[in-house]
């Protein structure tokens, strides 16, 4: 497909390092900025404001909180307001105006434990329907939030009663394509992936990949389902085609071998849907293009309709850091553009050159 | 790459081949160590085995030979390039790994998006924070407990699928098909439940962006342009139509239309195809992409004629394009099979999807191999249906049958079904967008022309009765506000008439017509868009059809094509307010849309015969009232007595303009706004009179002469009109008949001392003229008019000859604007206010020697301004007429106000001069004044300061 001389370089442009553990980098839509959340070393969490100017970042803003800080959303936020959705190590969950971050413009006592994970979705223009926050922690629910109502959950997913509580560490909205559809996929420590379809309030498909689920991603939220990219801990990842739904078999996938440790989080190009980035344990970053087949379902044996999974071709790896890189963002402005934070206490912004030439 | 597979039965040859030679092996992978050599690595195609033995190079355990490692890897790479093994961990880029105008091109792309995405950010926070509330739907439920297990949910489905009870607006998009086909599904579902996500109907093909500025409006466009790109790429041809579509919906964009345009010859709706073409050459007339799309659709719609012409446009533009060649080269061959009556179908689709950041990329072109193999028998067959027919209309399509109708329409060989297929077209085309602009037109109907109203044909006789019955019911409703009943009536009007087969194309124009304002009405505009072209095509160029289709291309936002309607209106008449506002608008709207150059994206406007243009004119004059409505922009649509009210009052309006005019002595300003007068309401005399008085003052005096005429069409016996029409007379030296209108004047009002002054004088120069006919210059009179009455109000006209006789002064006094005039000798302004006014007054009074007039003039001036109103002109003669009206005229009346004057007069520059140069008679008056003066009694001055005063005067 590509000439070497024609494959997407990374360059990293920018590197910052920070007095605080780095957990989420989020870029805040229609700006150059972005925002680091993390924990001081005195066990309180803080929210960082930077600006890329000139080559190189400049510290706009820094706000201090009790509870340090495990991520992040814009996605339920419209463009005017920007606000930032935090899940913290208390277990709240709060919606911050960066503007004016003195007190929350939302909050709620989530979880009873961390908040590992947190995504949105209505927001933005990405996604038909309610804006809608869905937090996964530790105490194994996973919870749907609408920013105007409080007090309590729109929906909550939990394991019933006499089940032993996995700790969930990804959650990810899609198929919000229309007012009604919407689907949370979350991941968990055992390797359960769980599909809850948030129309029929009940859990469309489940699968386990026998390794801790680092990271789940549709490729995109506001499509009919189409992709799903599964990162796991002992380094590879899974991409579902959720196109075609097999009764036994469910979602055809394919997985690929990515990294030597763990790959923490995958990406996918707000641009292109089939582009997406891996971040892994050592340190490395994997850009990849999924290739579909040549037809994405076919009738198995007994005349049921099943999935094809295409391929994963790695488009360029660099290694940036001896240490885990935790966290990855694409800026959804600009192609290419993308933030990433490593467990070095490092915070970079990347430039991925070529991507629409792939 | 097909090599991985070949390579396993090598595989297991050379592990035979190993185990056989048995020379020790390494200590991972257990590989007999002869194989990390080069000539055995050469040979070897096992790509597992060679990564083995590159697993072991590496680490070293054998020993470090990093030539024969490398030479591994390159063995490796070239014959599987995708092997992890190859995947080494790589620092970042750096500057060092571009060439220096890479890197700066990469830099620079960075500072200035960083710089323009800023400034988006600082306009976004000075945007008004809209609140959308309304469009988000509610609130999903609270604390819906979901567990997170599927086999225990299924029991319980039934009464989960409760938990998110319907909403009203839910119901009103239920859908009993479609929901008996699920529960059917469901059912199915046991034996057959493989799912497959289909999210075409779960899609809006619309987005709603009210209250979304533009910059917001791109990017959502943008972005649902990239969704319908990705699902072309993943060959989700349908889903990218959607997506498309989204993206049109929300602005519509040459891209946007040219990639789904792509996607639906993928799809092989060759008429969508082909619309979605004309829509992006309607735009960009010299598309490339759009041009060779539109010659693929064209070539399968069996048009080879077209499609050669097409990629002859394109290949006179880029003459290297190999798929346009390649295309024609096809389609010539087409043409030649055609001809032997022996098509051949061959699928050649163009493949690829254009990106509006990235315009670089190179046409490919490809064979679908496994559909054309189906398609072929169905091309050949509808080809060989096309020769027979002749004229090739686009009917191959058999999945269409809008074609079919289409085809029809063209050749107009059935009306009603051309209709109706028309409006299937219309439906299939605009199916997404026409309900979007419904709801918030920005009712261009009621900027207020008659075109949002049916219109009522002068004539209707050729209708047979049923059908004029139709009309007029359709009509009626219409006024009243029913326009879906209106458009049953018209409709029905229409099939009957159609029917009928009456050859009346006038008639079934104005139905069209009328149908198509109820469409407007209705907010259709796709249909009243194509009803107007009906129309139209049964009648160019009528304004109405024009001006409905206009508005619905307008309510459409295809702004272009409304301009151009809207141009075309206003070649046929230029007084239509509502495309002219129209136009400006559009303008605008246009410019910020297409920069500078926005013009040059326009299509043609069509030129518009002189016939059309005459037609309109002569319905124009025929109907002067109307046309000037409309020319004023008072609302044909509001009531007739509203539009008279506002015709009157802006008739007023130019009429005291026109009269300010002439007051300050602008007589062609004055003679304009006269003529709009007389455009708005042609019953008016004093107009006339008024406009005369004007063109007597320009020296026109032909045109002064018909103004009279006029005037006197219309009040055979008005003074004025045959007074000026004699001056008229006199200033083309007809003094024949100039004395025949003064006789005339005299006749009316013997009292008038001007008529009879001009009278005399034009026996005088008569007489003359009869004499020497050479002397013509000298006698010609200047005419000079000063004032001008409001025709409402009774006048008094005042002419005065000078004493030379050549200047007449007519001053028209009115009765409501001036202080002093009673008497019938004001020649001069009043209450000069300069030096030259007050100079001339006095010049004209010493010419008459009209003492009571100077005494008129120094009582409208005050004595303290007298010296300076004087200048330096004082004369004997001026003094002695001031002295003489003082004494004989003011001295009675006021006597304070001759002292007064008499005080300042004094002081007057070339007072000294003058009382030197006085004679005897001259010193004579001075002193009876003294005399007279000094006997009055008053308390403003005693004798004394008349004495004091004398001394002055008389030394």
């Amino acid at each position: 497909m590509s000439t070497p001389l024609e494959k997407p370089q990374i360059i990293s442009h920018i590197q910052k390092g920070l007095n605080y553990t780095i957990f989420d980098s989020k870029w805040i839509p229609c700006s150059a900025k972005f925002v680091c959340m993390g924990n001081f070393a005195r066990g309180t969490g803080v929210i960082q404001v930077y600006e890329v100017q000139h080559g190189e970042v400049q510290l706009i803003k820094e706000i201090e909180k009790a509870k340090p800080f495990k991520c992040g959303t814009f996605g339920a936020t419209s463009l005017q307001q920007r606000h930032l959705a935090t899940g913290d190590f208390g277990g709240n969950l709060n919606i911050w105006n960066l503007e004016a971050p003195e007190i929350p413009v939302y909050s709620v006592k989530a979880h009873t434990e961390i908040v590992n994970t947190i995504d949105g979705v209505g927001g933005l223009g990405i996604g038909d329907g309610a804006p809608e926050i869905v937090t996964g922690s530790r105490d194994g629910t996973v919870k749907v939030w609408d920013p105007r109502q409080r007090h309590t959950p729109v929906a909550n997913m939990e394991p019933i009663e006499g089940e032993t509580k996995r700790d969930c560490w990804t959650v990810a909205f899609g198929n919000a394509c229309n007012d009604q559809d919407r689907c949370i996929c979350a991941g968990y420590d055992n390797g359960d992936i769980k599909l809850f379809d948030l129309r029929n309030m009940s859990v469309r498909w489940e699968t386990n990949i026998k390794n801790g689920v680092c990271c789940v991603e549709f490729d995109r939220k506001d499509i009919n389902m189409n992709k799903l990219v599964a990162t796991s801990l002992e380094g590879k990842f899974h991409v579902f085609d959720m196109r075609t739904q097999h009764p036994t078999k469910g979602f055809a996938s394919v997985s690929e071998k990515a990294h030597k440790s763990t790959v923490w989080q995958a990406r996918h190009l707000p641009q292109n849907r089939d582009i997406f980035m891996t971040a892994g344990g050592a340190g490395s970053l994997h850009l990849w293009k999924y290739e579909y087949p040549a037809q994405r379902s076919k009738k198995d044996a007994d005349e049921i309709e099943m999935g094809v999974a295409g391929s994963a071709s790695l488009l360029q790896n660099v290694t940036l850091s001896t240490q885990p890189i935790a966290s990855l963002d694409w800026s959804p402005d600009k192609q290419g553009l993308c933030v990433c934070s490593a467990f070095d206490q490092t915070v970079r912004v990347l430039i991925v050159t070529k991507l629409n030439r792939v | 790459m097909p090599l991985p597979y070949l390579t396993k039965e090598f595989g297991m040859e050379t592990e035979q081949v190993s185990s056989m030679l048995d020379l020790g092996t390494t200590k991972s992978y257990k590989i007999p160590v002869e194989h990390l050599d080069y000539s055995f690595i050469e040979k070897c195609t096992d790509v597992r085995h060679l990564e083995k033995i590159l697993v072991v190079l590496r680490s070293g355990e054998e020993g470090i030979y990093p030539a024969l490692t490398e030479f591994c890897e390159k063995k490796i790479e070239s014959l599987d390039p995708r092997s992890r093994a190859l995947r080494k961990e790589k620092p970042p880029a750096t500057a060092a790994s571009f060439s220096s105008d890479e890197w700066r091109e990469i830099m620079c792309d960075l500072k200035s998006w960083s710089k323009e995405i800023n400034q988006r950010e600082t306009e976004l926070k000075h945007q008004s924070v809209l609140d959308n509330s309304e469009n988000v739907p509610p609130v999903r439920g609270s604390n819906v407990f979901v567990p997170s297990k599927q086999n225990k949910i299924n029991k319980g489905k039934t009464s989960k699928n409760k938990v998110v009870p319907r909403e009203y607006s839910e119901w009103d998009k239920f859908d009993v098909e479609k929901e008996c086909a699920k529960v059917e599904g469901c059912n199915k579902e046991k034996s057959s439940p493989g799912l497959i996500n289909h999210g075409l109907p779960k899609i809006k093909r619309k987005i709603d962006t009210t209250g979304l500025t533009d910059k917001e409006k791109n990017i959502i466009a943008n972005r649902e342009k990239d969704k319908g790109n990705e699902f072309f790429n993943a060959k989700d041809y349908e889903d990218a139509v959607v997506y498309y579509t989204r993206s049109i919906s929300v602005i519509p964009s040459v891209a946007a239309y040219n990639n789904r345009a792509q996607a639906e010859i993928k799809l092989q709706h060759w008429n969508n195809a082909f619309n979605d073409c004309e829509k992006v050459l309607e735009l960009e007339p010299n598309n490339m992409k759009a041009l060779l799309r539109r010659a693929t659709v064209y070539k399968h719609l069996g048009k080879v004629k077209e499609a050669a012409d097409d990629l002859k446009k394109v290949l006179q533009a880029e003459p290297e394009n190999v798929m346009a060649k390649k295309l024609l080269h096809e389609t010539e061959g087409n043409k030649d099979m055609q001809s032997k009556k022996q098509p051949k179908g061959k699928r050649i689709l163009i493949q690829e999807v254009e990106d509006l950041d990235d315009e670089t990329e190179t046409e490919s072109c490809l064979l679908v191999g496994g559909e054309s193999a189906a398609e072929k028998g169905e091309m050949g067959n509808a080809q060989r249906k096309f020769t027979g027919r002749g004229d090739g209309g686009p009917q191959t399509e058999e999945k269409s049958p809008s074609t079919a109708k289409k085809a029809q329409t063209k050749r107009g060989s059935s009306e009603k079904g051309s209709y109706q297929g028309a409006k299937e077209q219309g439906q299939v085309n605009e199916f997404q967008r026409n309900e979007s602009y419904a709801g918030d037109q920005t009712s261009p109907s009621s900027s207020g022309t008659d075109s949002s109203r049916p219109d009522v044909p002068v004539d209707s006789g050729a209708l047979p009765p049923d059908i004029a019955r139709l009309k007029s019911q359709g009509n009626e409703l219409f006024k009243s506000g029913q326009f879906s009943e209106a458009l049953l009536k018209y409709t029905q009007a229409i099939s009957d008439f159609t029917e009928a087969e009456i050859d009346s194309p006038g008639d079934l124009s104005i139905l069209y017509s009328n149908r198509a304002a109820c469409f407007l009405k209705d907010g259709n505009c796709s249909d009243c868009i194509q009803d107007s072209t009906r129309a139209l095509e049964l009648q160019p160029f009528s304004v109405k059809p024009l001006l409905r289709r206009a508005m619905a291309y307008e309510s459409l936002e295809r702004y272009r094509q409304a301009y151009v309607d809207y141009k075309t209106v206003l070649q046929i008449d230029s007084g239509v307010q509502s495309a002219n506002d129209s136009v400006n608008r559009i303008t605008r709207l246009l410019i910020d849309q297409d920069g500078h150059n926005w013009r040059e994206k326009l299509p043609d406007i069509p030129a518009v015969p002189l016939s059309a243009q005459q037609n309109r004119w002569e319905g124009t004059s025929a109907n002067y009232e109307q046309t000037q409505q409309k020319t004023k922009g008072s609302g044909g649509s509001k009531p007739v007595q509203d539009t008279g009210k506002k015709t009157e009052a802006l008739f007023l309006s130019h009429k005291q303009e026109g009269n300010d005019f002439v007051k300050k002595g602008q007589y062609k300003d004055a003679l304009g706004k006269y003529t709009e007068c007389l455009k708005l309401k042609s019953s008016e005399c004093a107009i006339y009179t008024n406009r005369a008085l004007c063109n007597l003052k320009l020296n026109q005096y032909e045109e002064a002469k018909q103004d009279c005429d006029s005037a006197l069409q219309l009040e055979p016996s008005n003074m004025k009109a045959f007074y000026r029409r004699a001056m008229a007379h006199k200033g083309l030296q007809n003094y024949a008949y100039c004395m025949d209108d003064l006789k005339e004047v005299l006749r009316l009002d013997p009292k008038v001392a001007e008529a009879e002054k001009e009278l005399q004088e034009a026996a005088e120069l008569f007489s003359k003229q009869s004499v020497a006919p050479d002397s013509q210059e000298k006698q010609r009179k200047k005419i000079q008019i000063q004032e001008v009455n409001d025709s409402d109000e009774e006048e008094t006209e005042n002419t005065r000859d000078k004493s030379d006789g050549k200047e007449v002064n007519r001053h028209v006094g009115t009765g409501d604007n001036q202080i002093n005039h009673c008497g019938s000798e004001n020649m001069f302004p009043l209450q000069p206010t300069n030096a030259y006014e007050f100079g001339q007054a006095l010049n004209a009074v010493k010419s008459k020697e009209d003492i009571a007039a100077c005494a008129k003039l120094l009582c409208s001036v005050e004595p303290e301004n007298l010296p300076s109103l004087m200048s330096n002109k004082l004369e004997v003669d001026s003094f002695t007429i001031i002295i003489q009206a003082l004494d004989n005229h003011l001295l009675q009346k006021d006597p304070t106000l001759v002292y007064r004057h008499l005080v300042h007069l004094h002081e007057a520059e070339r007072f000294k001069m003058v009382s030197l140069l006085l004679g005897k008679t001259e010193k004579e008056q001075v002193k009876q004044l003294f005399d007279h003066l000094s006997t009055v009694e008053s308390v403003q001055f005693t004798s004394d300061d008349i004495q004091n005063l004398a001394k002055h005067y008389l030394f």
